[in-house]
């Protein structure tokens, strides 16, 4: 087991080293003057372009390029982000734990819900309850995100004025400002910190500003998760296992949830995963919709602006991502199924 | 003779999109105490759709829509019997596994893959022994009763009165579902546990315990169905319905397998329905045969009557298609094709392959003679009169 999970993490870097060359590769595509022009603001500083080009040496090959990068990226400097206005590692963990927050919130529901909404359609097949479920899915797959976000918005913020965009109100943001020595950011997560700190008060106002967005996130991604769940229970059920629990004398009860709905598990496991691993970069049209500062809206900023340091840093932390939670999936699956055996 | 369960025009009707497949075509038959009988016919005639009607486990889109199931499990109602197409849904989980049980043709999918064959087996116990169990591990508690009752301890042993009570106690049942409290059933599952080992060790399966332990894909197909017996045999039901449970293994375990059921037979339990399309099986071990066709059953006779004088023209056909060691010539076949049971040809269903078909055949079913001797068919070389009620 413990080999198995450091060949991994070997096979990690590989991965990594991949994706580098390949990102690397494309912005290569552009020419040394457009890179280049990222760094120049006014009309005035078009001037100095060539000298920034000499200067950073953007017009070596793209090997002397890469390895130039990558010296400094194991030095631990990731580059300067400019639409940060400080440094790629130092503006990412003040971006991740707002992404993060969200996540840790909306994962738990978009797999449980899913599981739980896509057993039941399952077993109730063709009744209403099924059908419900049914154009839930639809909608919530098939509408734009940005569309399904600014709807929300639009209808419970501008018309009820309920839930407002932002992570904070402006009041409670102001009082940590003011006061930064009765406040200290343990986790970057408002919600968390606000309980660390015995601001209850801005925990929950944190809350109430995330109500939106798990609820754009959930109906958009629920959606897949659920109907894996309902084929994967569908198919269990007309299995022969099934026969055989009924010949026992099972309740409807134990066969659902004691047989078919392990066996069912099984894809969407897999699906879920992809689906966690998906969002840690951050639905990019609910942050930049609601307002709220996290990879995804920095990955947008960043990508407009050419801000090349940035998107390479986030593509090795989607990396990281995925191969991290490949290996839980696979860990998971062995846990689930016995006929699975790592190694 | 006296009967244990019996099914009198049984119809059985599957709901596909393609219309409206007729499996079952008022089918009657009769299992008695003590006697093996088979039921025999080429695939997709309805016999597995028979017996699975006859258990109410029939899936979806299928429906069981006429007739009656009379089982005389209960010894109270020994004359009356009961008809278990108007019992609830509750009743016949409380039947199935603990009077009548069934093992499946397909071993390799007729076992949950991610389930443990111990845990397989044991659910059996904890469906219909949990009365008998918990009055064991509340024996067991009593007797090894040295330490000090821990007040957690002292409601567990209130627990398993009120199972050895009654185990649809409210408070039982909702105790049995709650996360984390469920664990007091920890004894009972270790004594389903102990008594599966004990039934899979009988079954001829060496070193019960490790393999209780392992998971179906450690196990040979014989060693499969093996398990699949245990499981049915777990309550010692009164009928085992075998489902073509030879079918897919090799003639070695086939023959094993055989063997299996005709001890069983002699020590475990009352009957057995055995359905087969191999006719040398039922020579073998069968008191009594059916001989089914698309959905009907034509002719019922003890098996030396069916194997010396075959009266229904199908049933000839059938055994003319039996290859010998010391035939010449080419195999005998039947001409034509089983029909399609969404659109079955009028009358009797055979008549379109029949030799000997009648004007009368394309028109009504033949009714059910009695020809003396305990053989019954239903053909018109026997009889003038169509089926009356019922018939299709």
């Amino acid at each position: 087991m413990l080999t198995y999970i450091l060949r991994r993490f070997f096979f990690l870097t590989f991965v990594l080293f991949g994706v580098s060359v390949l990102l690397f590769g494309i912005l290569m595509t552009f020419s040394p003057e457009r890179r280049a022009a990222a760094y120049v603001t006014t009309p005035q500083q078009a001037k100095d372009i060539p000298r920034i080009i000499q200067q950073f040496g953007l017009d070596d090959p793209f090997y002397v390029q890469y390895v130039r990068w990558i010296k400094e990226v194991s030095r631990g400097n990731m580059g300067w982000s400019l639409v940060a206005a400080r440094p790629v590692g130092e503006a990412f963990w003040r971006y991740f734990p707002i992404t993060l927050e969200m996540n840790l919130y909306a994962a738990p529901i978009v797999i449980f819900l899913g599981i739980w909404l896509g057993s039941v359609s399952g077993i109730h097949r063709d009744s209403w309850i099924d059908h419900s479920t049914r154009i839930f899915a639809i909608i919530g797959w098939s509408l734009p995100t940005f569309l399904f976000a600014l709807v929300l918005l639009m209808v419970f913020y501008g018309y009820f004025q309920m839930f407002s965009p932002g992570v904070l109100s402006d009041a409670l943001a102001m009082s940590i400002i003011d006061h930064p020595d009765q406040y200290t950011a343990y986790t970057g997560m408002l919600t968390i910190d606000g309980l660390l700190n015995g601001r209850l008060d801005i925990a929950l106002d944190a809350l109430h500003h995330l109500v939106l967005p798990i609820l754009t996130y959930v109906i958009v991604v629920v959606a897949l998760n659920m109907r894996v769940m309902r084929s994967g229970i569908i198919e269990e059920l007309s299995k022969d296992y099934v026969l055989t629990a009924r010949a026992k004398g099972a309740d409807r009860r134990t066969i659902h949830y004691r047989h078919a709905r392990r066996n069912a598990l099984l894809p969407v496991v897999t699906v879920a995963g992809q689906l966690v691993a998906m969002s840690m970069e951050g639905s990019i049209a609910v942050e930049v919709v609601y307002n709220r500062q996290g990879i995804g809206w920095w990955l947008a900023e960043s990508a407009t602006q050419l801000d090349m340091p940035v998107l390479m840093c986030i593509c090795l932390f989607m990396g990281v991502v995925f191969v991290v939670t490949n290996l839980t999936i696979d860990i998971l699956y062995a846990y689930i199924d016995p006929r699975i055996r790592l190694n | 003779m006296t009967p244990l369960i019996r099914t009198e025009n049984l119809v059985t009707n599957f709901y596909t999109y393609e219309g409206v497949v007729r499996a079952l075509n008022g089918v009657s038959l009769v299992v008695d105490h003590g006697t093996t009988f088979g039921l025999v016919g080429e695939s997709g005639c309805g016999k597995s759709v028979a017996v699975r009607s006859m258990m109410r486990i029939i899936q979806e889109p299928g429906r069981v829509e006429g007739g009656r199931v009379v089982a005389f499990f209960d010894p109270r109602d020994k004359r009356r019997g009961i008809d278990l197409l108007q019992q609830s849904e509750a009743y016949m989980e409380h039947l199935r596994g603990d009077q009548i049980s069934m093992i499946f043709q397909e071993p390799n999918a007729a076992l949950n893959p991610i389930m443990s064959i111990g845990d397989q087996v044991a659910e059996s116990f904890l469906f219909h022994k949990k009365k008998e169990m918990a009055a064991a591990v509340l024996a067991a508690m009593d007797r090894e009763n040295g330490r000090p009752p821990w007040p957690l301890g002292a409601f567990q042993r209130a627990l398993y009165a009120r199972t050895a009570v009654s185990p649809r106690d409210p408070l039982v049942a909702l105790t049995g579902r709650l996360p984390l409290v469920r664990r007091w059933q920890m004894r009972l599952r270790r004594e389903a546990l102990r008594r599966s080992v004990e039934i899979i060790g009988k079954l001829g399966i060496p070193n019960p315990e490790a393999v209780a332990r392992l998971y179906p894909h450690n196990l040979s197909g014989g060693m499969k169905q093996r398990i699949v017996i245990a499981i049915a045999l777990a309550c010692s039901p009164l009928l085992l319905i075998a489902d073509e449970a030879t079918s897919n293994l090799d003639v070695t375990i086939q023959a094993q397998i055989l063997d299996l059921l005709r001890h069983l037979k002699e020590t475990e339990i009352a009957s057995i329905l055995l359905i087969t399309h191999d006719l040398g099986v039922v020579a073998e071990t069968c008191d009594r045969v059916g001989v089914m066709y698309a959905g009907n059953l034509c002719e019922v006779a003890n098996v030396t009557d069916l194997f010396n004088a075959p009266r229904h023209p199908y049933t000839r056909a059938l055994l003319e298609a039996v290859p010998r060691l010391h035939q010449d010539g080419p195999l005998r076949s039947i001409e034509g094709a089983v029909p399609n049971l969404v659109n079955p040809p009028a009358g009797c269903r055979f008549h379109p392959r029949c030799p000997e078909a009648r004007a009368i055949c394309r028109k009504h079913f033949p009714e059910t003679v009695h020809l003396g001797g305990d053989h019954s068919v239903a053909c018109y070389l026997y009889t003038d009169r169509p089926r009356g009620e019922g018939a299709a």
